[in-house]
């Protein structure tokens, strides 16, 4: 039975095809937008967890700014045997412009220790990192990002080139892996030195240290941070500000930032599934009063109340639910341009298509019911008397 | 409109019994119709009783109503009443669809239906390729599909020039003949010659009601 009301409603839809396909458009663009966003929401959210995750999630930063800005090193040797603190690393980074042949690039000077390449995660593609030495001996060497080559040395190897900061030479004795852009700004454009060296050079000035902390385990960073607060808590005078946060709070904050981002969005595309099922129900209205002889002669023929409700409910949802697979396909289309088209990787999930199909079917029940219904009501001699 | 009532039926009583054919006969707006739609249980009387095989149908609820029409009663329209955009075939099919006769079945029935009514030819016709006389072959076929003991035709004859009229007509009187109880109306006297019993309605009040036990067709 429920074939024959498919066949009869798929027949009904067929023989209108430019009109279903009109009245279906804004489930169409509802279901493309909504499964877009919500599947853009979610590549963005993966995409910017993975690349926290890959820097490191026992990961702890300290900010100390003015009046102290730097935390003395017998207080991170305290900090260090308390918290239970792998390694650490401060950092301080002040820009630096550099004319060459009249082109002006900026250069972000970062003063870091010989631990800075473990607690950031660096690699080296040439070279090699700050070591206990080079710090201790206050030598000037400096290492580069992997853009400042083709900014500074013209694509040149910059191993063994003299890299002049301040007016100091430095040595460039290693390069370091491609990190990308971050909230900060370009990674790649870093060029690291010993801290306390950065310290003189650029004394001046008013500075703020960032400390990048490992815990021993990820599970501990919680501890550590607590332990590392309690301390600076106890040590710092009460007028010095400092932030310390853990790379797993960041991570939260951002999961939160993109769901809302994400959910705000789809919203807004729902709203024109709304539009697309009032859409619907006023064709079906229309659609009932054009067949109310066709209804006559099926209830004069033998129909049931129950019948021809399910005969107009199934042509509703039919257009509602052809109109999710268009969205769907366009959804899939566009997915496949972004991520073709950029190197942001959108992936659409199961869940996300069966849940817009699930949503374009309640779309043709909810709007359906009521045109089919009146369908269902009209009195056979009525309905047949109708021209 | 509604506030008017109108008696379009009015202190009328008679019977008719299994196999009879019967012709209503009156001017316009005499109520013909209106009768008609009540004993196919399209419509219910507002007063009094009009039994069905001894069943009081103005007790029975829409669904039961239905079911009746379904099964026990087959229409034929002056209109034809057939389904555009559906074949021949799919026509007949419908009351046998909502009948839930099973799929193969439906279809043989349907196809034997249209062969014996002289469309074995035009099954897969719409009515739009198909003649008046054609299309109220089909409504007839249409109306036998559940084998129901009633045919009840208003006008069948009635968009049909004198010599189809003739067919369709030739047509009910062989399913008389084969035990089926048909009423029809019209207000053509030589038609209702075909009948065994003429019912002469006149505003809404049997004006006459006579059995030509000796006529034969
Ligand atoms: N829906 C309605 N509302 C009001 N009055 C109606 C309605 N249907 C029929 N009538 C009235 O009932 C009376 C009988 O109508 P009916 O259609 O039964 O006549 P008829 O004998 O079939 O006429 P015809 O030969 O023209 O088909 C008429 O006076 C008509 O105006
Ligand atoms: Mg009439």
């Amino acid at each position: 039975m429920f074939k024959e009301y498919f066949s009869i409603a798929w027949r009904s839809v067929t023989s209108h095809k430019i009109r279903a396909l009109l009245t279906t458009l804004g489930v169409v663009i509802g279901v493309s937008s909504v499964i877009l966003l919500l599947s853009l929401g979610n590549s963005a959210k993966a995409e910017a967890e993975k690349q926290i995750r890959s820097i490191g999630s026992n990961l702890i930063f300290v900010s100390v700014s003015d009046p102290i800005g730097v935390l003395p090193s017998i207080w991170m040797d305290e900090i260090k045997e308390s918290a239970k603190i792998a390694y650490y690393s401060p950092m301080v980074q002040r820009p630096v412009s550099y004319s060459i042949n009249g082109v002006n690039t900026e250069v972000t000077i970062s003063g870091v220790n010989e631990d800075y390449d473990y607690v950031s995660s660096l690699t080296m593609t040439s070279g090699r990192f700050l070591n206990k030495l080079d710090i201790q001996s206050n030598y000037p060497v400096a290492v580069v990002g992997s853009k400042i080559a083709d900014s500074l040395f013209a694509g040149a190897d910059p191993i063994g080139k003299t890299l002049v900061i301040n007016g100091v030479p430095f040595e460039v004795i290693g390069e370091v892996g491609a990190r990308g852009q971050n909230f900060s700004g370009d990674n790649d454009m870093l060029v690291y030195i010993s801290y306390d060296y950065a310290l003189n050079l650029f004394s001046s000035r008013a500075f703020m240290t960032t400390y990048y902390i490992t815990s021993v385990t990820e599970a501990s960073v919680n501890t550590t941070l607590a332990k590392v607060s309690a301390y600076l808590d106890s040590v710092l005078p009460s007028n010095s500000l400092y932030r310390a946060f853990s790379q797993s709070q960041i991570l939260g904050i951002m999961d939160t930032l993109m769901s809302l981002l994400t959910s705000l969005l789809a919203g807004i595309a729902s709203i024109s599934l709304l539009v697309g099922g009032i859409g619907i129900m006023n064709i079906m209205l229309v659609t009932v009063r054009e067949r109310t002889r066709e209804i006559g002669i099926r209830k004069a023929l033998g129909a049931k109340r129950s019948q021809i409700l399910l005969q107009f409910l199934i042509e509703a949802v039919i257009i509602t639910l052809l109109g999710g697979l268009i969205g769907l396909g366009i959804a899939y289309m566009g997915a496949f341009l972004i991520s073709a088209l950029s190197d942001f990787k959108v992936t659409i999930g199961l869940d996300t298509v069966v849940l817009a199909l699930l949503f374009s079917i309640s779309i043709g029940l909810i709007f359906g019911i009521y045109p089919a219904n009146k369908a269902s009501l009209l009195e056979p001699v009525e309905a047949l008397r109708y021209e | 409109m509604g506030d008017v009532l109108v008696k379009a039926l009015d202190g009328i009583s008679f019977e008719i019994e299994e196999g009879e054919f019967v012709a209503i006969v009156g001017p316009s707006g005499s109520g013909k119709s209106t009768l008609m739609n009540i004993l196919g249980c399209l419509d219910i009387v507002t007063d009094g009783t009009y039994k069905l095989n001894q069943k009081m149908i103005n007790e029975y609820d829409e669904n039961d109503l239905a079911g009746i029409r379904n099964t026990s009663i087959g229409f034929v329209f002056q209109q034809f009443n057939l389904l555009p955009s559906f074949t021949a075939l799919e026509n007949v099919l419908i009351p046998l669809t909502y009948a839930r006769v099973h799929r193969k079945e439906r279809e043989q029935t349907a196809k034997a239906l249209l062969t014996q009514v002289g469309l074995g030819d035009r099954m897969y016709h719409k009515p739009t390729e198909l003649s008046g006389g054609q299309q109220q072959r089909v409504s007839i076929a249409r109306a036998l599909a559940n084998n129901p003991e009633i045919i009840l035709a208003d006008e069948p004859t009635g968009a049909l020039d004198s010599k189809t009229g003739q067919e369709v007509l030739s047509l009910l009187s062989q399913l008389n003949q084969q035990g089926k109880t048909i009423i029809i109306i019209t207000h053509d006297m030589a038609i209702a010659q075909h009948a065994r019993r003429i019912i002469r309605l006149k505003d809404g009040l049997v004006e006459s009601d006579a059995r030509y036990e000796d006529f034969d067709v």
